[in-house]
């Protein structure tokens, strides 16, 4: 969501502003009178700990006593560290199982209730959004107790036992369920915001040209939104390199960690801390900085193209 | 034009069978979704009226026996689960509230005043986007550590405090508000601040309101943190404490009635007030994804 933004809006407006601004120039220190509170808190406690966290990485502290200096050696450590990939792997496992079914499904239903053909558009609407309100924890524990091996319900229903959960290798798909169920009603609105902009009579001069619903979904409405689907992937892929809650609720046992098999990478970055390796930690956090500056980067020269188009 | 355009479209579409077949099949797949959203849901609800002895037997059907014998043991468990689900609404209200001033402010200024350094430092603030909050956890840790504020309410507000999404999403609203407004006001003698508070803040309260509800839910959702620097069960917010929650005898076996429970005292507030608003909820959720 949040790598988006652009400032193009900023020139809005300035021009009209003109004239207060004349008026207001003369209490100059105001404008920062009013800025530094946000200011104030965000670099002590955002910006400042950022930077400290990066002068950690190249530090063995733990916590209390001295310091020692031991250069990229956190970092070349966790790269050498065989945990730190199997996790990088299954973050980047979540990401592509889920946002890519997720994306096409959302995108599906989002088509559905834009058509014609539906009415109750407000019945359904926050039906399928209301997954997105429900916190994560609940819905994983809620899960949890779905997939259970001997006191689950789908099991249950079935009278089979199967280790849904205990298996990793069903485990990791389970998480991907939960990920697909929490996150579709998110992406499913953004993209009924898309379509319902689509200018409408670009689909009627469609229609009047006798073309069927299947032809104008692969030829007017996929290639117009072409650009929110890639973007919607991305930007998921971000936001699930932060994973955390859904795979330790779900498959760690009363609140422990999940093991390491279906981990995902900030699990490294609390492990480190809770066993006060905090250059450990920090090496390991912007070293998930690096891998996600890379998607950022892969996502704006994807949007380059796409503006050259 | 187009009024005749649409007239000719729907005699083209007359009542045909293929258009009946469609329709039919596109409320089945809507209906089914549908289902599968509120699903989990409904049995959380239902599950909460087992006891926990119950859902050992009978996880999947009704409850054999109606019982609020779960919401009851809500009040013994550890000291009270009630005390996290009221932390959790003092971390989650107090961050919200003084998230969304601090947020007006800057965002005031960042509107409607001219200084030296303004636009460098707004494009500093949303270049801080791509950090993502968790590689700074082991600097906070240091941080409030140091001040011996592991295990408090505050090391879970502070935290959450200033978020630079607010900030761009506000001040993106204040920029479309006239100037004569606040002109008017200021001719009338208001200080500046007087300004913000009696006009600025009245006349934003759509927006604010609207990120007054992500900012709420971020933070009631909020996981990684508490669950690292609150591990005393009297700090810790209700979504810490519900994962750990076991049978005292057995150890190891969830007390599925008890979580349910909790979890649906820890879901119901927020989806009465979503029912209520649910088009402010979702176009918020859209306005701050997709803003350009």
């Amino acid at each position: 969501m949040t790598v988006t933004i652009s400032m193009s809006a900023d020139k809005t407006g300035i021009k009209s502003q003109n004239k207060l601004r004349k008026k207001m120039r003369g209490d100059s220190l105001v404008p920062y009178l009013f800025i530094s509170p946000f200011l104030i808190f965000f670099l002590g406690l955002f910006l400042g700990p950022a930077f400290y966290s990066l002068y950690l990485s190249f530090f063995r502290y733990a916590g209390y006593g001295a310091s020692t200096w031991v250069g990229l050696g956190n970092y070349l450590a966790v790269l050498e560290y065989p945990v730190f990939w199997t996790e990088i792997w299954n973050t980047v496992f979540y990401w592509f199982a889920h946002a890519v079914p997720m994306m096409v499904v959302a995108f599906g239903l989002a088509v559905l209730v834009n058509s014609k053909l539906v009415r109750f558009k407000n019945i359904f609407k926050p039906l399928i959004f209301m997954p997105q309100i429900i916190a994560t924890v609940v819905a994983a524990l809620v899960f949890q107790n779905f997939f259970g091996t001997q006191y689950g319900i789908l099991n249950r229903i079935l009278g089979t036992e199967i280790p849904w959960l205990t298996d990793m290798n069903l485990a990791r798909w389970v998480i991907v369920a939960l990920l697909i169920w929490r996150g579709l009603g998110y992406w499913f609105v953004i993209f009924l915001a898309g379509l319902t902009s689509i200018n409408p009579e670009v689909m009627e001069a469609a229609t009047i040209d006798g073309v069927s619903v299947w032809q104008r979904l692969a030829y007017v409405t996929i290639p117009l939104m072409r650009s929110s689907l890639l973007f919607a992937f991305v930007v998921d892929g971000i936001v699930t390199m932060r994973l955390f809650a859904e795979p330790n609720v779900l498959v760690g046992k009363a609140g422990a960690l999940a093991s390491v098999e279906v981990a995902p990478v900030v699990n490294l970055v609390i492990e480190n801390i809770r066993s006060a390796r905090f250059g450990m930690a920090a090496a390991t956090g912007w070293s998930l900085f690096i891998l996600i500056a890379a998607i950022s980067w892969f996502q704006f020269r994807l949007f380059q193209q796409e503006e050259d188009k | 034009m187009t009024a005749s355009i649409r007239k000719l479209s729907e005699s083209n579409s007359k009542p045909r069978w293929s258009n009946i077949v469609s329709k039919v099949l596109t409320y089945l797949v809507l209906i089914g979704v549908g289902i599968l959203s509120i699903y989990p849901m409904i049995i959380m609800v239902i599950n909460s009226f087992k006891s926990d002895q119950e859902m050992y037997v009978n996880p999947a059907g009704l409850p054999i026996r109606w019982t609020l014998e779960s919401y009851g043991k809500i009040f013994q468990y550890h000291n009270g689960l009630w005390i996290n689900l009221i932390n959790a609404i003092i971390i989650s209200l107090i961050s919200t509230v003084v998230a969304v001033f601090l947020c007006a402010m800057a965002a005031y200024a960042f509107a409607k005043y001219r200084f030296w350094g303004r636009n460098a430092l707004f494009a500093l603030l949303l270049a801080t986007f791509m950090i993502p909050p968790e590689i700074i956890i082991p600097g906070q840790y240091i941080l409030f550590a140091r001040l011996h504020w592991i295990n408090t309410l505050q090391i879970q507000i502070l935290p959450t405090i200033t978020p630079v999404l607010g900030l761009f999403f506000i001040r993106q609203y204040m920029i479309g508000i006239p100037n004569e407004i606040l002109e008017a006001a200021r001719v009338d003698g208001a200080g500046h601040f007087e300004t913000f508070i009696k006009i600025m803040l009245p006349v934003s309260s759509p927006v604010l309101g609207a990120y007054a509800i992500l900012q709420f839910l971020s933070v009631w959702n909020a996981y990684t943190w508490p669950v690292l620097v609150a591990t005393k069960a009297a700090v810790q917010p209700i979504m810490v404490v519900l994962p750990q929650m076991v049978d005292p005898i057995v150890g190891f076996l969830p007390v599925w009635g008890t979580i349910m429970a909790g979890a649906t005292l820890a879901t119901l507030p927020i989806l009465i007030v979503f029912i209520v608003f649910q088009d402010k909820f979702m176009s918020s959720v859209v306005v701050g994804a997709v803003k350009e």
